[in-house]
């Protein structure tokens, strides 16, 4: 399996017996991990919200499908305890992250190389992420401001435009940017500490 | 989200002997899709309150109202104070036409809308409604009922698999995290410090953990190999659900139920009993 890299960092190294199921096992592990982030910025007491650094992390170290998959999970087992069924919706923006993380990392952007291929991949991000953000605002929450960190942003917007969706969107796009960079950041910090007998990323073509 | 929602997750499955609790997991998973669907339907602040009510009568019954209260605290009353605040006050939300009550400050009229103030109360209700029932659902279904009920409903194994060691997982990660920031702040980390130095913080926490937890991939996979998890046989389950009497006095209730709203809204609409308040579309 390649990575890049030369002394530090994953190397090559040939892909291991039961790679399916190591895959399959990674999945549950992204999920939570993307839950115990909140636990993490719970006690810092960060204004942001971090719970798809691992999707980011599982694409990058395993696969798309494994992100996909674990961000996915993440927002199933929330829609089922804690957020109420609606919010399974999430799900669907853990599989578009995964898609263009992904994608970015194909690219060569995702790379702790390139610190400003890497912030401008996580404003790519972000900006992007507005889109399916909104559409779920609007179908769950009925565009409502959810977010005290943005609630002033919602008002102020709604204030002068008299319009929920372009208070929703300007108050999204303040959120997901700094949020997506981050955990962009995050992800590709943790992944090049793996050690490369934990990489399970597939081979780039 | 607080620490308090976490270990109501963390705590998981609530063992009690109540009616609810009795109940086969596919009756209430199936309760939770329908009242969810539902009260997404009607824009009817009369429709979702009664529906609340029924599940928080459940929740009563199943000794699980104290974790429902909690995370209806944490998570609805937030939306419901931002939302009066901002739709149903003085912002300009384009549905906004009746006033309810108005404060005069510096020159200024501050009022409150009964347009905005109602959108808002159904949209939180609906969430508390979801939230309520999903919790009746989960905190009272024992976890190896869940899987059985999820390969009994020919999901994939492997998505069972995966659903149920990710609720394991995460006490185990809460609690490893817990440990790797006592040694962290033993190392000088301090949670007190500046924004940016909180941010670097995230770094020496999660990578330990990551590392850790990846580190245990290798031998779940070992464990479940050896307990014939890929081989090609057809899977057999510990427990095997079955549906009682309670279960089929529920479903048909619930089919009752549904016969009534749909006669409701082929008759009154999506607004029934609301007197004076139209449909508003999401957004206003």
């Amino acid at each position: 399996m390649t990575t890049e890299g030369k002394d530090t960092g994953p190397k090559t190294v040939e892909r291991p017996a039961g790679f399916a199921i190591l895959q399959i096992v990674l999945i549950p592990v992204i999920a939570a991990l993307n839950y115990v982030t909140g636990v993490i910025i719970n006690i810092l007491k960060l204004p942001l919200f971090m719970d798809t650094w691992a999707t980011m992390f599982g694409t990058i170290v395993a696969g798309i499908w494994v992100g996909a998959a674990g961000g996915f999970l993440y927002n199933i087992i929330m829609a089922f305890t804690l957020w109420g069924l609606p919010a399974w919706v999430w799900g669907f923006i853990n599989i578009f992250i995964a898609l263009i993380t992904w994608v970015l990392w194909r690219v060569g952007w995702v790379t702790v190389k390139s610190p400003l291929k890497l912030v401008l991949a996580g404003i790519i991000i972000g900006v992007l992420n507005v889109i399916p953000v909104t559409i779920i605002n609007w179908g769950v929450f009925g565009l409502l401001p959810t977010y005290a960190g943005t609630a002033w942003i919602y008002a102020a917007v709604l204030a002068s435009t008299g319009s929920a969706w372009t208070a929703s969107i300007i108050s999204s796009i303040i959120a997901e940017i700094p949020d997506k960079v981050i955990s962009l950041i995050l992800a590709a910090i943790v992944a090049s500490r793996m050690p490369a007998r934990f990489t399970l990323r597939p081979p780039k073509v | 989200m607080s620490s308090t929602a976490f270990g109501i997750l963390k705590s998981g499955y609530v063992a009690r002997d109540t009616f609810v609790h009795r109940l086969d997991g596919r009756t209430k998973f199936l309760f939770f899709l329908w009242i969810s669907i539902f009260n997404y339907l009607f824009y009817d602040l009369y429709v979702t309150i009664a529906s609340f009510a029924v599940v928080m009568f459940l929740a009563f019954v199943a000794h699980i109202q104290k974790f429902v209260i909690t995370i209806l605290v944490i998570i609805v009353l937030p939306i419901v104070l931002l939302g009066i605040g901002i739709i149903g006050g003085p912002f300009g939300f384009a549905q906004n036409r009746t006033t309810i009550a108005a404060v005069q400050l510096f020159g200024f009229t501050i009022g409150l809308y009964l347009e905005g103030t109602i959108y808002v109360s159904v949209w939180t209700s609906r969430l508390a409604v979801t939230i309520t029932a999903a919790l009746l659902a989960y905190l009272t279904t024992h976890p190896s009922d869940l899987a059985a009920i999820m390969l009994k409903s020919k999901l994939p194994y492997k998505f069972a698999y995966a659903f149920l060691a990710t609720i394991q997982l995460i006490p185990i990660l809460t609690n490893e995290i817990t440990t790797i920031y006592q040694a962290q702040v033993s190392r000088g980390l301090n949670v007190q410090a500046n924004l940016i130095d909180r941010f670097k913080s995230i770094i020496v926490l999660l990578i330990p953990l990551t590392l850790g937890a990846i580190n245990q991939t290798q031998i779940r996979a070992i464990a479940l190999e050896s307990r014939g998890f890929s081989a090609p046989v057809k899977k057999v389950m510990l427990r095997d659900p079955k549906l009682k009497l309670s279960d089929y006095v529920v479903m048909t209730m619930i089919v009752v139920m549904t016969g009534v709203f749909i006669y409701l809204i082929w008759t009154r609409g999506l607004v029934p009993f609301m007197v004076g308040i139209k449909y508003v579309r999401p957004g206003g």
